[in-house]
């Protein structure tokens, strides 16, 4: 899905809601901002830093964790999260409490040992949101990641979500209005590749009307 | 672009760790070994001759059309798993992780390489072998599998489908073994320059003793070419 021009800005210590229905242009969105796709035309920057002209340093500051969690089915639970750590640049005596961190955190830490391939998909999910948390990134983007969990699972991620907004800030995509109704503070609607709107959700407080009159 | 060796110490480990966990490499090298086994002892009950010249040619044979098996995985894998996502987004040069694959890659087929250094003993134990074409063979040996692998490696980056990377690779590996057959019906300007993309031009000569600038700088060349071109595709984020 092509996106076209817009301008946007996410205040540091949000949660940023991406709302559309399939195939609007949400992935593609945080793919371009996570810098896995390049930007035809336009700027985006990440506490400053071009993702395509900085790129590295703009990937540094971002944990991603994408809809369909990326996970190396040859591991195991903790192996790879060990493996993902020291890819984002962890310093090696501190990989090991990282991981226990990030594993308490998702609720995953019994799981460690786990070889990949056994996780139930609502384990796998948390693994790839684990990653995604597991060197302390900035800004933390999360694509769809309430898919495939049962409703308990749904609720601890929410909290979880909330609870990384005291440090960081998240931008999170779902095309489920009332996921996004209840963990973000602004929210933007998405559709066919164009930014529709922007609101903070306490002036919003019928989402789906307001998503209704823009489609 | 920022380089950090512990970046790459860990995607190598990883590549590593992926070749030697799954059954693939280890099929390969008993294949491999298999077939030049009865190659080997039926050339030496035939001939009587204590020369390693025929293995050579066979382990070039092998190494085109079993390669392509071993490269096709590098990143048709990581595409249809999506983990080429994780890679691409963390603060990682897409150098590291081409150089990764292909080191990972290329030292396993080194490894099995060194399985057929027991033909050689052999020949040791029990005759006399002109030891200089025998050094220059496994050198011969050693520059075409990083040209195969590097080869392999960029045709994968290519696809997200590992049949079609293997089938490609074996394709362009026998196009270019085949090339200087194809100079007679090429007009006169061209058929130098396919000569000079001959990869058995350019491997025999090491492979029989006689070690030229020009045939090691083809392989060092397409060898560096295909990585260069490996990482591009990769910075090109399509």
């Amino acid at each position: 899905m092509a996106l076209h021009e817009f301008s946007l800005t996410i205040q540091p210590g949000e949660v940023f809601g991406l709302l559309g229905p399939n195939g609007s242009g949400k992935t593609t969105f945080l793919r371009t901002l996570c810098g896995y796709l390049a930007p035809s035309n336009g700027v985006i920057r990440v506490h400053g830093h071009d993702v395509v002209r900085e790129s590295m340093a703009a990937r540094q500051q971002i944990g991603y964790a994408p809809e369909s969690a990326p996970l190396y089915r040859h591991m195991r639970v903790g192996e790879f999260l060990r493996f993902a750590a020291r890819l984002r640049g962890v310093a090696e005596e501190r990989v090991d409490a990282a991981v226990d961190r990030v594993a308490r955190m998702v609720a995953i830490a019994d799981r460690l040992n786990t070889p990949i391939p056994a996780l139930s998909r609502g384990y796998r999910q948390r693994v790839g949101i684990a990653q995604a948390l597991v060197h302390e990134p900035r800004v933390v983007v999360l694509d769809e990641p309430t898919n495939g969990l049962d409703p308990r699972q749904i609720i601890e991620t929410r909290e979880l979500i909330r609870g990384l907004a005291q440090h960081q800030t998240v931008l999170l995509s779902s095309h489920i209005l009332s996921e996004v109704h209840k963990v973000a503070d602004r929210v933007a609607v998405l559709l066919n590749g164009h930014l529709k709107g922007v609101r903070s959700m306490a002036e919003t407080p019928d989402l789906e009307s307001w998503f209704l009159s823009l489609a | 672009m920022q380089i950090r060796t512990s970046a790459f110490r860990t995607l190598f480990g990883k590549e590593v760790h992926a070749l030697l966990g799954s059954p693939v490499g280890y099929s390969i090298a008993a294949v491999f070994l298999l077939v030049l086994g009865y190659t080997f002892s039926l050339t030496l009950f035939n001939t009587k001759v204590a020369n390693l010249q025929y293995i050579f040619h066979q382990m070039y044979v092998l190494s085109i059309l079993l390669l392509p098996a071993l490269t096709m995985r590098a990143f048709a894998e990581e595409r249809r798993n999506e983990t080429l996502e994780l890679l691409l987004t963390s603060p990682v040069a897409e150098i590291s992780i081409v150089m990764a694959k292909f080191l990972a890659t290329y030292l396993l087929v080194l490894g099995i390489y060194c399985g057929a250094i027991f033909y050689a003993l052999v020949l040791w134990l029990y005759g006399e072998p002109d030891v200089g074409p025998m050094m220059t063979g496994y050198l011969a040996l050693a520059c075409l599998a990083a040209t195969l692998v590097s080869v392999g490696i960029l045709i994968s980056c290519y696809t997200e489908n590992q049949v079609m990377a293997a089938a490609f690779s074996v394709g362009i590996f026998l196009m270019l073994w085949f090339i200087d057959s194809v100079t007679v019906v090429l007009p006169g300007w061209l058929q130098g320059f396919a000569l000079n993309f001959s990869l058995i031009g350019h491997f025999k000569p090491i492979a029989t003793g006689s070690v030229f600038a020009s045939d090691i700088g083809y392989f060092v060349s397409i060898t560096l070419l295909s990585l260069w071109l490996a990482t591009r595709r990769l910075q090109e984020r399509e």
